[in-house]
């Protein structure tokens, strides 16, 4: 159509672009959050520290770590030393620790695979090294109430207000393109004049205002995903073009997909309701 | 194909285009139609004359079928307004041509596109219509102005450009409200005759204006309204034959 997007359309697309814009960004912060959680939980649930009891002597230790090596579900095992445990004091309590002033732990870290999620791995373990004479005690991440399930809680959150946020976006398009129903109102009461039914007179509309927000919500969105890659780019220490690229799954694009069709769609209803009230304005005489 | 049964559609296919029977009608609080008993038939031409604030206006509303009767009953194409569904008077409507006495225009179009918006309306793409908006241009004598847009018309290129716009759509019925109004008699009478020729391809024609000299320029049926009541006004010795 001629004059498409000149002087108040132009306004009304740029202000899609916005809302689709700031939408899209906080489905793909919502996304990062999500991801950062999952990181979280997944790292918190895959380290778990072994306690030597008995027997005391030192060759104990290292047949400990030597049984741990071959246990199921643990992908590495490493004594903890004095220089470690005044660096984890350290990074706990703020305050330098003298790794001389620390006693012998006698404490195994170890890393576990993602399997050991489903399983008691405490209980598998300290049966594993008792075969080779250990006693030992097993320290796990802490589930449920005792700090496990935050990360939940925080994808919920972020899911939930990601939600909210583009709700209230689609809010702010469907009330501007009742903008460009209100520009389109003689056309509405010329198709009135001619005979047009309300939906036809509105769906004629409502098609223009929903191919503006596809395009507003594919500028919006596209530009959304180009900040998104610019920001994790510099905020991840060591980050490449190619390293980020290979990081982000196909979910990941959802926000960037959804800003086009949400904008076309709430674009088309918020035109569509209000060429069908100046219609019915028009067709009402007397 | 099985035969029309209704018999509203039967008076339509007899070429009764309009009938109107002790028909009120208003806005509002305000009746300003009373009583009006009114027939128009294809192939005819009506003149409803009156002074300013007789109902002519109104009559027109009616008949465009964008007012409703209070009462007595109104049969136009072939549907009765008062008991027909919405899409049924709005198919109707794309059966009337309608020059309104200030028409409404997409201001930013350009004549030609606003001219050819009904038939956009019936479906019809550019490629097919576009001689026969180009020959509604000439044949109203606005061809040098169809491509500009249409605010930039003056009032009389405008009306010209209602008159195109209500032909488009080959209407069984044409409506023109005032439509000499800010014209030269000369212009005004070459439009009458214009909107008159209509009866020739089978469209009743129904023309309001204050100017009763008008029925001068075609044959037609004489009717004068005043006070909001309609009645057929005797023709002149020196007027055209209304069947001619």
């Amino acid at each position: 159509m001629k004059n498409a997007l000149s002087g108040m359309e132009r306004a009304l697309f740029w202000t899609l672009v916005f809302a689709t814009f700031a939408a899209a960004a906080a489905g793909l912060a919502a996304r990062a959050v999500d991801r950062l959680a999952v990181a979280y939980e997944t790292q918190r649930g895959s380290y778990a520290i072994v306690q030597v009891l008995a027997p005391e002597d030192p060759a104990a230790m290292a047949a400990a770590q030597a049984a741990l090596m071959q246990a199921p579900h643990v992908t590495a095992a490493s004594v903890m030393t004095s220089e470690r445990a005044a660096q984890v004091l350290r990074q706990w309590g703020g305050e330098p620790v003298n790794p001389a002033d620390i006693p012998a732990l006698r404490l195994i870290e170890i890393e576990l695979s993602p399997e050991s999620a489903n399983t008691d791995i405490a209980g598998d373990l300290t049966a594993w090294l008792a075969q080779s004479g250990i006693t030992a005690d097993v320290v796990t991440a802490p589930q449920g109430a005792a700090g496990g399930g935050v990360s939940r809680a925080v994808r919920t959150a972020a899911l939930l207000g990601a939600v909210a946020f583009a709700l209230v976006m689609a809010l702010i398009v469907s009330l501007a393109a009742r903008g460009l129903a209100a520009r389109r109102r003689e056309l509405v009461t010329v198709m009135c004049d001619l005979g047009a039914t309300r939906s036809q007179a509105a769906g004629r509309v409502a098609d223009e205002a929903a191919v503006l927000g596809l395009y507003a919500g594919l500028t919006g969105g596209v530009l959304a995903g180009a900040v998104a890659f610019v920001v994790l780019l510099l905020a991840i220490p060591g980050a490449s073009v190619e390293t980020l690229a290979a990081m982000i799954l196909p979910i990941d694009y959802a926000p960037i997909v959804a800003a086009p069709l949400g904008a076309a769609i709430a674009a088309g209803a918020g035109a569509r309701a209000a060429a069908g009230y100046f219609h019915g304005q028009a067709a009402r005489l007397g | 194909m099985a035969r029309l049964t209704n018999p509203d559609l039967e008076l339509f296919e007899r070429g009764i285009l309009v009938r109107l029977s002790n028909v009120d009608a208003g806005y509002g609080p305000a009746t300003v139609l009373m009583g009006i008993d009114f027939e128009a038939r294809a192939g005819e031409v009506a003149l409803v004359t009156g002074p300013a604030a007789a109902g002519k206006t109104t009559l027109m509303h009616l008949l465009r079928l964008a007012l409703q009767p209070r009462s007595g009953r109104a049969l136009i194409l072939g549907v009765d307004v008062a008991r027909s569904s919405a899409r049924a008077r709005a198919e109707a409507k794309r059966r009337i041509g309608y020059v309104a006495e200030n028409p409404v225009f997409v201001e930013h179009w350009s004549a030609f596109e606003n001219i050819a918006l009904p038939l956009r309306m019936m479906g019809r793409r550019a490629r097919d219509y576009a001689g026969d908006v180009r020959e509604l241009v000439e044949f109203v004598g606005i061809a040098e102005a169809a491509d500009l847009p249409i605010e930039r018309l003056s009032n009389a290129e405008r009306r010209r450009a209602a008159i195109a716009r209500a032909l488009a759509g080959k209407p069984h019925l044409i409506l023109a409200d005032d439509p000499t109004a800010g014209m030269s008699p000369a212009d005004g009478r070459r439009v009458v005759r214009l909107l008159a020729e209509m009866r020739r391809v089978g469209a009743g024609v129904i023309i309001a204006s204050q100017d009763e000299d008008l029925a001068d320029a075609a044959p037609m049926e004489r009717w004068r309204i005043e006070r909001g009541r309609l009645t057929p006004a005797p023709a002149p010795a020196h007027a055209p034959e209304a069947t001619e």
